[in-house]
């Protein structure tokens, strides 16, 4: 119980689940946060990337010597300039970092340059002749998969299958009295962060260097630099700059500019910063998936669900990078919160000689939660069911709660809490579709959707879930916090202060958390699955506990009283049945320094090890799990096929909440994020470049199109996060799209099996029932 | 790096001269020339707002505007919004109060409409709404920004 957690390193009251200012707001708001782009040092250089205008080709020649003619040029240099390895693959090395020989995607890098002036080193990527053999691409993930489709690597284009099969799928499609069909094509996403991709690399001689960049997992960067310079670990010092905005796309990434930059720097001695203009930052890095999903569900007659079959196919573009990762979290995400008896799930991974896809929120979960939200409102309406009233006959509960990978969930299991708190915030049913849709164009609608989400790392990456800290005490009384999980916006930093704070019983402005940086902590993974919050806030708690061990028994001694009756909370220490006799931590932390003893402590995390068969997907792929439905009400333009959603209430099981603006700006952004992607964000891919490199042709939500967002935060016990928390930042997400779907259809009456919802999309869905079909298409009313 | 300029600005309320070459961008001007590194580049088009900068009072995106056609004007960026010895600008100060700031890379240009839209007499939701529609943030889904709008504009209204 998370409140037993509390007790144990401290008290209950603190500023735990309050609204303090944000530790980095401040210099944020004025201007004074140094990203990457806005350091500088003397003599530093200016890098760029030379660029394969095709996706898929031979090289036949590479011709540099133009570029280094051009003044100001101090370094162009190709994949035979590599110290160490050439190669970029987080996972898998089938990625180098400069091309040699075959050209697999736009943007795929030729060579890299260095000039006194990014204009000087732009113009001398541009100078960099390459002849290249144009292949025969492959641009769609099903074709890729078909005999006699070109190969991109040796291995051929499947590059993983995952299942989940559990229970008699034969005896359960006997037993359905209604099955439904359905082939969903869910587009893919671009970041979109306001802070494009940057780094800064500095060499000390040829033996260490110190990249500092924009990013999500220094760690990542620290071996992928190490691994192209052919340096150990600890010749190279990657610190965390604060950091413009992450959602995944700095997750793997940026791994690849900081090489690009580390080998600059490495060769010419000098500082070397990166920073990426938009346009080639859109072509370069990584997506969110397109992927391919096909439903055969199937429910008895009292309409509880019997089988489901899904078969998912992700295109993973021209590298592997973290496909097959998002990859598993897909394939377990891809039945939701429902009791199935049984499930037949397949999740192949496609190359194809696309963008390149990655981590972004949700890490494949929110293309198959589209899915099986939309199969769900499909299977109400042939049932003539409502929507909630059918996903209440199917959820997991504290009776039924085995996951469809055969895991038993912990109690309390929330869902049908959960979807209560939403659909009745929100007026469910909400204004009956057909009523204002007869005449006028706009109709309305509500429409839901609710999720399971695996909390933390897959069990296939449960290696890497692990996570330090180190907690100073000052003599003064103050804290100093290190940790490996970085802050990207999300308010990282803030939590760790106030589960440090909470933890030592200061107040939450003395102590200082500080951006991570290789040197100050072990590797502590990478910060995504919305574990940062969790893993830093362990350590830290570890940490803590051990400082206590310390600093408790000379606050007993000064205080009078036992080591088990010390309380510290408010900046001041006092035993438990003198509570008004209290004593300042700062004159604890002096005695403890003139004691000389240690103020340092490090603390440590890792998940609890867990058992999940990759070969049949069942087991225990994630330690815990959340819940989140959204409820989106939206209008639809049915003349021009338009969505507004006005609003979305999102009501989240989130165990205990650290910092309630930090919460709501996670649900907040994720849900206008999620609205986004499910209407009007388009990667518009013409054989492999993207034709919409930019926010005018690229459209992602404005202040103008931001609806009421809602949020309804349900806290529990019996979680393992730290004070009971559970991450939010994906969760926050994965529901909205689905909602907003299902709310279109709702108020449509047909179904779209495409997304984003944009006009094109809605007014083919429409066809005859379009208002104007009669003029579109030559048919009488 | 072609001809060369001369460019006077009052700059944050200073006037500051600045010799630069005749294409520069008043962004670079200011990030590079003048080190204010607060307006921050997001597109370089014109399309993101993180570049926003007051020109005479009116927000517009730096990175198109040419520095040299600013020569006799007035530009304020996000370090020359409060008073002065690292004040805060009240809706800079009510963008902090309200959690309207995550990764702070678009907060610059937000601080600078807003505090535009606040000069201006301010706006209800729905036209704060299209006034900072310039001004993309990818981070908090806008909510707490308005938030800090009308918080930052009730208190203007407030007698002291």
């Amino acid at each position: 119980m998370s409140r037993a957690e509390g007790r144990g390193v401290g008290l209950p009251a603190g500023p735990l689940g309050g609204r303090g200012e944000r530790l980095d707001a401040r210099a944020k708001v004025c201007g004074q946060t140094r990203y990457v782009a806005d350091l500088s040092l003397p003599g530093m250089l200016h890098a760029a990337l030379a660029t394969a205008p095709v996706a898929s080709a031979r090289v036949v020649a590479l011709d540099v010597s133009p570029a280094r003619a051009l003044p100001g040029v101090r370094a162009v240099l190709t994949a035979a300039d590599i110290p160490g390895e050439n190669s970029a693959g987080v996972i898998f090395p089938d990625q180098p970092v400069l091309v040699t020989d075959r050209v697999r995607m736009v943007g795929d890098r030729l060579a890299v340059i260095a000039a006194d002036r990014p204009e000087a080193a732009w113009a001398a990527a541009r100078a960099v002749t390459a002849e290249l053999a144009e292949l025969p691409g492959v641009f769609d993930p099903v074709a890729a998969l078909a005999e006699g489709a070109l190969p991109l690597h040796p291995g051929g284009n499947l590059l993983r299958t995952f299942v989940v099969r559990r229970g008699r799928i034969e005896a359960q499609r006997r037993r359905a009295a209604v099955v439904v069909e359905a082939e969903y094509r869910v587009g893919g996403q671009e970041h979109a962060y306001l802070e494009p991709q940057g780094c800064l690399a500095i060499p000390e001689g040829r033996q260490r260097l110190t990249v500092i960049t924009s990013c999500q997992c220094p760690f990542y960067v620290q071996s992928a630099v190490a691994r192209v310079l052919g340096l150990p670990l600890a010749a190279v010092r990657v610190e965390q700059a604060p950091t413009g905005g992450g959602f995944g796309g700095k997750e793997d990434y940026p791994s690849e500019p900081a090489a690009c930059a580390a080998l600059l720097a490495w060769h010419t001695g000098r500082p070397v910063r990166l920073i990426y203009p938009r346009e080639l930052d859109m072509q370069l890095s990584t997506k969110r998936h397109a992927v391919v999903v096909r439903h055969r569900w199937g429910a008895d007659r009292d309409g509880r669900l019997c089988f489901a079959e899904v078969d998912t196919v992700m295109d993973a573009g021209a590298y592997a990078g973290l496909s097959t990762v998002v990859a598993e979290r897909a394939n377990v995400s891809a039945i939701g919160p429902y009791h199935v008896p049984a499930v037949d799930v397949r999740t192949r991974v496609a190359y194809t000689n696309n963008l390149f896809g990655g981590a972004f929120r949700g890490f494949g979960a929110p293309q198959v939660a589209w899915a099986h939200e939309a199969t769900m409102d499909r299977l109400a309406r042939r049932f003539d069911l409502d929507p909630v009233e059918f996903r209440r006959r199917n959820l997991l509960d504290d009776r039924r709660r085995v996951t469809c990978t055969g895991q038993r969930l912990r109690p309390p299991v929330l869902a049908r809490e959960v979807l209560d708190l939403a659909t009745r915030a929100a007026g469910w049913p909400g204004p009956e579709a057909a009523g204002d849709g007869e005449h006028g164009p706009y109709r309305h609608s509500l429409g839901v959707a609710i999720i399971l989400y695996g909390c933390n790392l897959h069990h296939g990456g449960q290696k890497l879930d692990r996570s330090s800290a180190v907690v100073i005490l000052q003599t003064d009384g103050s804290v100093i916090v290190r940790v490996g999980l970085t802050e990207m916006g999300q308010g990282n930093l803030t939590a760790a202060r106030i589960i440090a704070a909470q933890a030592l019983g200061v107040r939450t402005d003395v102590v200082q958390v500080w951006q991570p940086d290789t040197t100050t902590v072990a590797d502590s993974g990478p910060t995504v699955a919305s574990r940062g919050a969790h893993a830093s806030g362990m350590a830290i708690l570890d940490a803590a506990r051990r400082l206590r061990r310390r600093l408790d028994p000379i606050a007993a001694e000064l205080l009078g009283c036992a080591v088990g009756d010390v309380c510290l909370g408010g900046g001041y220490a006092w035993a438990a049945a003198r509570p008004g006799d209290r004593l300042p931590i700062s004159r604890l932390a002096a005695e403890l320094a003139a004691r000389r003893i240690e103020g340092i402590a490090t603390g440590w995390y890792r998940s609890r090890a867990r058992r999940f068969d990759p070969a049949t997907g069942r087991g225990a792929p994630y330690e815990f799990y959340s819940v989140a439905c959204h409820v989106a009400r939206v209008r639809v333009d049915a003349e021009l096929g338009l969505v507004k959603v006005l609003a979305v209430t999102a009501a989240h099981d989130v165990g205990r909440v650290i910092h309630r603006d930090a919460l709501e700006g996670q649900i907040e952004g994720g849900v206008v994020q999620g609205m986004g992607w499910g209407i009007a964000e388009e990667l518009k891919l013409d054989r492999g470049r993207l034709a919409n490199p930019n926010f005018t042709d690229y459209l992602i939500p404005t202040a103008a199109d931001t609806p009421e967002v809602h949020i309804e935060l349900l806290e529990s016990d019996g979680t393992a996060g730290p004070f009971g928390a559970k991450g939010i930042g994906e969760p926050s997400f994965i529901p909205t799209a689905a909602a907003v779907r299902n709310a279109v259809v709702r108020a449509l009456g047909v179904e779209i099996d495409r997304l984003p919802l944009s006009p094109p999309t809605i007014l083919d869905a429409l066809g005859p029932l379009h208002p104007w079909a009669h003029v579109l298409h030559g048919s009488s009313p | 790096m072609g001809e060369q300029v001369s460019v006077t600005l009052r700059l944050n309320g200073e006037e500051r001269t600045f010799r630069v070459p005749a294409g520069r961008r008043l962004l670079d001007l200011l990030r590079e020339d003048a080190g204010l590194t607060g307006t921050k580049e997001g597109c370089g088009a014109g399309e993101c707002g993180a570049c926003m900068v007051l020109l005479d009072d009116r927000p517009a995106t730096s990175c198109l505007v040419l520095a040299a056609s600013c020569d006799g004007h007035a530009v304020v960026t996000v370090e020359g919004l409060g008073a002065g010895r690292g004040d805060l600008h009240p809706f800079q100060e009510a963008l902090v109060r309200a959690g309207g700031v995550q990764c702070g890379f678009c907060t610059p240009g937000v601080a600078v409409t807003g505090a535009a839209i606040l000069a201006v007499g301010g706006a209800a939701r729905a036209g704060a709404a299209r006034l900072l529609s310039g001004n993309l943030c990818r981070c908090t889904g806008y909510i707490k920004i308005f938030t800090a709008l009308e918080e930052a504009e009730g208190e203007r209204h407030e007698p002291r």
